[in-house]
């Protein structure tokens, strides 16, 4: 019997810093519906050990959530010589503000580049379409 | 034989040295311009002209409707106009004074408050010549032009030799990235990047006026006293210093307080400038023209004549407390760039989108008007990210009308 299906997915708790990407607005330029500008847009770029301890590899999907949503991208190795365990890049583009709160303390400014959210593997589940 | 030069609305460096080829209105080929300025340049325009209701219809009843909307709202929201030209966004507000609408724009959410500051001489600027020109120390804070603003570093602020640069980036220029990520930009900088921790910039500020006036730099994130100093005295020794200010700075920051701080000491020691990195093309400008007007630079609303003003205005809180019953967005796509939780109530009114391109909001607006590309399709004028003014011409002919045209019947028409 596989007890590992038993076991739920790791889940870990993750700060995403939002960025632009050069390759990313370009695509966006050319079609914002197209393949590319998603490939580009909905990616998570962690930490390899946070990678390890989600027990997925690059190029995987996970799932992001908050209690704003929830969205699948693919995650990636962010490739930063620095450690940021518990820290996660994504450029910005409506996959990102699917997670963005509304809180804004009245100020008209939401929170961007400060998102908090869980990720767990999503075993092969497909990135999110882009549609309301 | 004399050169054609255009202008790229790209970004918000205005790059005015772009030379084209083009074919019966079609541009085949772009010199100089960088990759977003190639694509920008070359975008190619979809089928759809007006649309009511996702059916295609001719332009006098796009307008018509359009029209109708407005009036029959009590409290329309105009937004957008960050890729529009100066004429466009005069309209705009001309009309937003004749509707009684709340009018705002994406610096309500971004770099609104920088510009604001500067077009009250509350902090010291520059032009991007005078860096090219003479810029020695220049600090990316929260900023990576290189991905934001491509052509930056080489045709202004780092590898140009400027008339009193003569030997370049290489002797006389120092790049300086503070950051919470090794951007790009970061790896220019070399050893001058200072990576901070998220939500870091308030209290780095404070290390580094500690150490520009002598005392020992602190942080709660032990960010080493050691580099601080040698930052500090890098900046003293500026004869021309500028501060390119990203979103990083601005959104990581309560308020400016910590930046005149700064920029206060920084020109008791040194000589600093900022400049702020506006993305869209004409955002500043945008600014500008609502200032002349009303002496605010967003985030307004028109009432018989009189004009209101503050946060709860902007776009973020005026769709979140449903205040708004009806949209006009010209050149944006709130539904793609504000947070779901926010722009998803503008799907329970009805929604005017003006857009050379069709997006989220376009597909889920009542109407829909196809606009000629603002810089390639169609010319005018805009202000600069550093306050410079350009004008452009069209690079090709098109069919599709001006948002400035389409503004102008809409005005005759409500
Ligand atoms: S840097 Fe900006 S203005 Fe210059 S070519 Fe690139 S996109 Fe156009």
């Amino acid at each position: 019997m596989d007890f590992g299906s038993f076991l739920s997915a790791p889940e870990i708790n993750i700060k995403i810093v939002t960025y632009r990407d050069i390759f990313q607005d370009k695509a966006m330029i050319e079609n914002r519906f197209g393949e590319e500008y998603r490939d580009r847009s909905a990616i998570l770029k962690l930490d390899p050990a946070d990678l390890k301890q989600l027990s997925i590899k690059a190029g995987d999907t996970v799932i992001l959530k908050n209690s704003l949503g929830k969205i699948v991208v693919k995650a990636e190795e962010s490739g930063y010589e620095t450690p940021h365990r518990g820290i996660a890049y994504m450029p910005n583009s409506p996959w990102s503000n699917m997670l963005v709160s509304d809180e804004t303390g009245g100020t008209g400014v939401p929170r961007f580049k400060d998102i908090s959210a869980t990720v767990t593997s999503a075993k092969g589940e497909k990135v999110t379409e882009l549609r309301f | 034989m004399e050169k054609n030069y255009y202008v790229c609305t790209g970004c918000g460096l205005l790059c005015d040295d772009i030379e084209v080829e083009s074919e019966k209105n079609i541009i085949n080929k772009v010199y100089t311009a960088c990759r977003v300025g190639v694509a920008h340049m070359k975008k190619a325009k979809g089928e759809t002209n007006f649309l009511v209701n996702n059916k295609p219809v001719d332009e006098a009843t796009a307008v018509r409707e359009a029209a109708s909307i407005l009036k029959n709202a009590k409290n329309p929201l105009i937004f957008g106009l960050g890729t529009s030209t100066d004429e466009t966004q005069i309209l705009a507000i001309e009309l937003a004074k004749k509707t009684n609408a709340t009018l705002d724009d994406t610096s309500s959410f971004c770099l609104g408050p920088l510009v604001e500051a500067l077009l009250k001489d509350k902090l010291k600027t520059c032009t991007l010549e005078d860096i090219r020109n003479k810029a020695d120390v220049i600090i990316f804070w929260g900023a990576d032009p290189s991905d934001s603003h491509p052509r930056h570093l080489s045709k202004h602020s780092y590898f140009p030799r400027g008339s009193e640069k003569q030997k370049g980036w290489e002797e006389e220029r120092t790049a300086i990235a503070i950051d919470i990520r090794k951007s790009h930009t970061a790896k220019i900088c070399g050893n001058y990047f200072f990576q901070i921790p998220p939500g870091g910039d308030t209290e780095f500020i404070d290390a580094l006026i500690a150490a520009l006036s002598g005392k020992l730099p602190k942080t709660s994130y032990n960010f080493p006293p050691k580099k601080i100093l040698e930052l500090a005295n890098i900046l003293k020794g500026a004869k021309f210093g500028v501060i390119f200010a990203g979103l990083g700075l601005i959104y990581s920051l309560e308020d400016l307080e910590p930046v005149f701080r700064l920029m206060k000491i920084l020109n008791e020691k040194a000589n600093f400038h900022l400049v702020p990195m506006v993305g869209h093309y004409n955002m500043r400008g945008f600014n500008e023209n609502l200032f002349a007007e009303t002496g605010y630079v967003n985030r307004v609303k028109f009432e018989d004549g009189m004009v209101k003003h503050g946060p709860e205005y902007s776009v973020v809180e005026s769709l979140k407390a449903k205040t708004v019953d009806a949209a006009l967005i010209i050149g944006s796509d709130p539904l793609s760039s504000l947070p779901r939780s926010v722009s998803k109530n503008l799907l329970e009114i009805p929604v005017i989108s003006i857009d050379p391109c069709e997006t989220l909001t376009s597909k889920h607006a009542k109407v829909y008007i196809n606009t000629a590309i603002s810089g390639v399709e169609s010319g005018g004028s805009a202000t600069r990210m550093d306050g410079t003014k350009v004008s452009f011409k069209p690079v090709v002919e098109t069919i599709h009308p001006s948002d400035e045209a389409i503004l102008k019947k809409i005005m005759e028409a409500v």
